[in-house]
């Protein structure tokens, strides 16, 4: 017992490590971009800008605390951060946990979604495939789902935007809700968001459901073949109740074992999505921070993503423990 | 050599069609500039002509063959692929030789960095960087060899710690035999063809994340990649209401896809020769 | 082998299918440019615009920030939304400043006080009368707190020194030295209640509903930062010209073209090749914008002295065919620059100026035996590697070897900020405004990091351009002055300190039956801009 409980705290401390190391390259990095957040000589075609002058940029530089030197920053940076405070974003002029709280509303949903239809769909295939092991049905869905996987997500996504919405018109061109409409119930609501989002989670589900495939038919097909499902066949048990009973159990720990540490490959396919549809979440606003250096929200939404994965992997560590006999 | 040609035959017939595509792609990068008689940096003739005989693939907007930068984009494209693929699974392999050989504190540093990099979410981390070292085609590969060298390191640290406790690495070491003939005589040939793996699928891989990186504005705008001819297209201003994306947008989406594509069926058929010779040890559970 | 044959069958079909779904888009734009019926299908038409009916217009959006003086953001038109809640003295429309709150106006005979009437019963939206307090109070906190689009500075400094109120509709501005520009920008400065703001210590934080009360046409009744969206509505006691349009609506599109046929949005800017699809349909009418952004290259002739020299940049001008770049880069849809910097559409042309056209043989025989080769700069967007792709590909034709550096565009304004560059493409509006632009692009000292002030122009020195530009500073006698400019752009052509190279025009499509006000600022490329388009006009 108290060997685990060691176990568990070196696992934790070695997490620790890992997240001080994230967040200081995290301040340095963004930091160390040429180019600062006030400078605007220049604008997109079309659009307009300010120039500000030197004095204004001094000013605001005094204003956000950027004219001290990199360690005192990093000293605030740091204090703040244990006191919960995430700091005030400079090209969207609000508290970055407000921004990042109402945009990762938007995109966790779509990626836990994804995560769900994805793995749940790529389960049933899987196991479904590799039972029928070499038949017609077998191949086509492995060639179909590698063929999918292959694409990438923005590829997918800007096919769906110009077949079913620009179209057919079956759903909307962008956006994450009607806007200006009053939604008579909840009921209604639900269903206009749903109807916005229904094509950015079709992308990712697409792109995502070929790694579950292939991860569960791999392991149900290198279970099916070993003895005690032989054993079990030979004892004429029925063909579905082999299949889900002893080859699920099985199979199973992996897959859930990717569920949680997919979050990080999935939350960068959402970007590229969310960047296509216009779609409010924290995708978007990732690249658009980067380019205009708002260091506090770069910052942000790293900690926030980071965070995430992180504790999506301690989950699966532990899950994957509880489910497998063979580890502990 | 006719080993490898022995491996081929047994191919399926949808990857040995995937060894032809790539074979035609690697065609297409090295002969480029003789595949195509106009250039791929000039203009050879009028802006956005549809495809016709002069021009089999028509012309951009600036007047500049689709063919001869196909050519060369292939080459650029492939470039991108293979180095990135090789620096990562030849520095990830040297990693996890280490880690596995070594064993102690140096797996155990080794390994929390290859978590550390695991963790830390890739598409944003590349914007970050991209933005940082500025967009060429050398950062572009240095960036993308930073996210993939994870994945071979480990593959090959858990395969060297399987053989390290075998008899003969024992007696071997015993007669005093030193890290780099271990290398050489037992390891790399143990461990080359899961290696080989690696490489291909992270060509695949990188081809996809450059044309990603283009599409977000990351890449080398002055490269001419595939990803970044799609990129110029998609910009064009309401390209999708005019003809010009029937061969400005399709010939190269078409070139990533199939090459893609190919690429990976290439490495499914490796893949799966190795899961059923090596037996086990390569999947988890 | 049978097997896997079936397997290439369903990998073909699967291949057919993405082949298909894609033709059917090719098949969806085919009838489109060929067939007017896909189009009238796609676009549900009023039949006639009732009068009794509330005009709602909706606009292509996206987050610009909380419509305040101070936290719109820097970038993109967040200002203009401001401005449609915040009143300002005077106004523009096609043609020039006119009257707004301020009915009429006085300047002294030596140019030094501003005297201004103001209209009575001006209302804030809070229902509080407008006094001359609030007018003063404007600018005095202004200069204490500068907002993001600051037009009460000069080069840095304040020029208002004494605002006196004179009676209950007259104030009097008494500025330092005599200035032309001073009443275009006393006219551009927002009016904000002293009641809310007086208390207000830190205005780039101040969010709520009463940061955006305002004394102009539209109320600000929605705003969501996430998706980008705005709804302003018209305020019923406006003091001046009745709101027209009851509801301006800012909505996220994807594309602004497929948004505009799915009729989520009213006006579009398109590109040339879009033209020939509402062209010649009653139903839409496409406007010419004036071309007043655009592009232009800048030499560091501190870095790279062989730029001091007049030759090589002329050659340089010569070696650039801007006619090309217009014709490929923006498929016609832009202007070349006049060497002069103001440009065609600008109401100080000087058309005399010298001209470049692309001249291969002019630009060798200036270049000479020298060797030059340099290092191109730009930001990382299409056009503008299309633009540097085209001047290396003509500028080798003459001789001169250009190396393309592509950078994002932080990066660049930065390497620009500090000279850190030989020659650098940069793109930005505001070409229009009033000829002192001229002085700021050419004969202003700027200061970047620790290092003492230089002229904007990083390395040259120009003594006729200066004294030029400072003595149109104080020619209040409009002919005169517009003679000065006429001269002074002649001189800037003749010296290409740095190369105007095109400026943009571009479309905009709209359906005149839904709404057909729009009109141009005399000095501004956007109709949807200005405020006069959403007002009744006289």
């Amino acid at each position: 017992m108290f060997f685990m409980i060691q176990e568990r705290f070196i696992k934790i401390r070695s997490y620790i490590i890992t997240f001080l190391c994230i967040i200081t390259l995290n301040f340095f990095i963004p930091r160390l971009m040429p180019g600062d957040p006030f400078t605007f000589l220049s604008a997109e075609e079309g659009q307009i800008h300010t120039t500000f002058s030197y004095e204004d940029i001094q000013r605001y530089k005094s204003y956000y605390g950027l004219e001290q030197s990199l360690g005192r920053q990093y000293i605030n940076y740091i204090n703040n951060l244990f006191r919960g405070n995430l700091g005030y974003s400079i090209a969207y002029k609000e508290e970055v946990v407000t921004i990042i709280k109402n945009r990762m509303v938007w995109t966790l949903s779509l990626v836990v979604a994804a995560i769900f239809f994805s793995s749940l769909i790529g389960v049933i295939l899987g196991s479904l495939s590799a039972y029928k092991r070499n038949t017609f049905l077998d191949k086509i869905l492995y060639f179909d789902l590698i063929v999918l996987s292959e694409i990438p997500a923005f590829l997918i996504a800007l096919l769906l935007l110009f077949f079913f919405s620009a179209h057919l018109k079956l759903f909307p061109l962008s956006g994450g809700i009607s806007h200006f409409t009053a939604f008579t119930s909840f009921g209604e609501k639900a269903y206009d968001v749903l109807h916005h989002g229904t094509l950015p989670l079709l992308a990712l589900i697409l792109t995502r459901t070929g790694t579950f495939y292939l991860l569960t038919r791999n392991s149900m097909i290198h279970i099916l073949e070993k003895d005690y499902m032989r054993t079990a066949r030979g004892k004429g048990l029925k063909k579905g109740r082999i299949l889900f009973l002893h080859g699920l159990k099985n199979a199973i720990p992996p897959v859930v074992t990717r569920i949680f540490l997919s979050l990080g490959s999935i939350l960068g396919g959402a970007v590229l999505v969310e960047n296509v549809f216009r779609y409010p979440g924290v995708g978007s606003l990732m690249r658009e921070a980067v380019f205009l250096r708002d260091y506090p929200l770069i910052q942000g939404i790293f900690l926030i993503m980071t965070l995430l994965v992180i504790v999506m992997n301690y989950i699966a560590e532990i899950l994957y423990k509880k489910m497998d006999p063979r580890v502990s | 050599m006719k080993k490898i040609i022995q491996r081929i035959l047994e191919f399926s017939l949808v990857g040995k069609i995937a060894l032809i595509v790539i074979g035609f792609f690697i065609v297409l990068a090295i002969f480029s500039s003789q595949l195509s008689h106009y250039p791929y940096d000039l203009p050879s003739g009028a802006a956005l002509q549809p495809p016709s005989r002069e021009h089999w693939m028509g012309t951009d907007d600036l007047g500049i063959d689709i063919w001869a930068q196909l050519c060369y984009g292939a080459r650029v494209s492939i470039m991108v692929g293979f180095t990135t693929a090789f620096l990562s699974v030849a520095g990830g392999g040297l990693v996890g030789v280490c880690a596995g050989y070594y064993g102690g504190k140096i797996d155990g540093w080794m390994m929390r960095l290859t978590d550390l990099m695991m963790i830390i979410p890739q598409l944003p981390m590349m914007i970050v960087l991209g933005a940082f070292f500025g967009p060429s085609l050398k950062n572009i590969i240095f960036v993308l060899t930073l996210f993939s060298w994870t994945a071979p390191a480990r593959i090959v640290r858990s395969k060297v710690l399987s053989i390290k406790e075998e008899k003969y690495i024992l007696v071997a070491k015993s007669y005093g035999a030193g890290f780099f003939y271990m290398i050489q005589k037992h390891f790399l040939p143990q461990t080359f063809s899961l290696m080989m793996v690696s490489f291909i699928q992270l060509i695949s891989r990188a081809i996809v994340a450059e044309a990603g990186l283009s599409f977000l504005g990351l890449g080398d705008p002055t490269s001419k990649s595939w990803g970044l001819m799609l990129n110029h297209g998609m910009a064009f201003r309401g390209i999708y209401f005019t003809d010009f994306w029937k061969w400005w947008i399709l010939f190269p989406l078409v070139c990533i896809l199939t090459m893609v594509l190919a690429v990976s069926f290439v490495g499914k058929e490796i893949e799966r020769k190795e899961v059923s010779s090596y037996g086990k040890t390569t999947t988890k559970g | 082998m049978i097997l896997k044959n079936k397997v290439f069958k369903k990998g073909s079909i699967v291949l057919l299918i993405l082949l298909m779904l894609t033709s059917m888009v090719v098949g969806c734009s085919k009838t489109a440019t060929n067939e007017d019926a896909t189009v009238a299908d796609t676009l549900e038409l009023k039949e006639t615009t009732d009068a009794e009916e509330p005009v709602i217009i909706r606009l292509t959006g996206g987050d610009y920030g909380y419509p305040t003086p101070f936290q719109h953001y820097p970038r993109g038109p967040g200002g203009y939304k401001m401005q449609l809640v915040f009143d300002s003295l005077l106004e523009r429309d096609e043609n020039g400043l006119i009257p707004w709150m301020a009915k009429e106006w006085e300047i002294s005979e030596d140019g030094l006080e501003y005297t201004f009437t103001i209209h009575e019963d001006i209302q804030w939206q809070d229902g509080k009368p407008l006094t001359m307090e609030d007018i003063q109070f404007s600018f005095e906190y202004f200069e204490k707190h500068p907002p993001v689009w600051n037009p009460v500075t000069m080069d840095g400094k304040a020029f208002v020194e004494k605002i006196e109120i004179i009676d209950k509709d007259k104030i009097r501005f008494t500025i330092s030295e005599k200035n032309v520009t001073i009443l275009e920008k006393i006219g551009d400065v927002r009016m904000i209640p002293k009641h809310i703001w007086e208390a207000i210590e830190d205005p780039d934080a101040f969010q709520g509903e009463e940061a955006v009360i305002g004394c102009g046409p539209y109320l600000l009744t929605n705003y969501n930062k996430e998706h980008g969206t705005y709804e302003f509505t018209a305020f019923e006691n406006y003091w001046g010209s009745k709101p027209v349009v009851e509801k301006i609506q800012f909505v996220p599109a994807s594309d602004e073209v497929l948004a505009f046929e799915n009729n989520e949005v009213d006006l579009a800017s398109i590109g040339s090749d879009l033209l020939a699809r509402y062209q010649g349909d009653s139903r839409f009418k496409i406007i010419q914008n004036p071309g007043f952004w655009g592009y232009r290259l800048l030499f560091n002739m501190e870095k790279k002295s062989i730029f001091k020299e007049k030759e090589v940049r002329q050659a340089i001008a010569y070696g650039i065919d801007q006619e090309e770049l217009v014709e490929k880069v923006e498929r016609g849809a832009a202007i070349v620059a006049s060497a002069g910097y103001l440009p065609k559409d600008h109401i100080w042309y000087n058309d005399g100026v010298k001209k470049y056209p692309f001249d291969v043989e002019a630009a060798k025989e200036r270049i000479g035996d020298r060797k030059i080769t340099f290092q191109l700069l730009t930001g990382n967007s299409n056009t503008e590697v299309r633009i540097a792709e085209l001047i290396k590909i003509s500028l080798k034709e003459v001789g001169i070897d250009v190396d393309i550096k592509s950078v994002d565009t932080k990066t660049r304004d930065h390497a620009i900020n500090t000279k850190d560059y030989e020659v650098a493409l940069t793109g930005h509006g505001g070409w229009g405004s009033d000829a002192d632009i001229l002085r700021e692009r050419y004969a202003t000292t700027v200061q970047a990091g620790s290092s003492p002030s230089s002229n904007i122009i990083p390395g040259y020195e120009n003594e006729e351009i200066k004294a030029l530009a400072q003595q149109q500073l104080g020619e209040t006698n409009v002919e005169k002055r517009k003679k000065i400019i006429f001269q002074l752009q002649e001189i800037i052509a003749e010296e290409v300190s740095f190369l105007p190279l095109y400026n943009t025009t571009g479309y905009t499509v709209y359906q005149p039956s839904k709404y057909d006000d729009w009109m141009y600022m005399y000095d501004h490329h956007t109709v949807s801009h200005s405020k006069l388009s959403y007002l009744q006009r006289k």
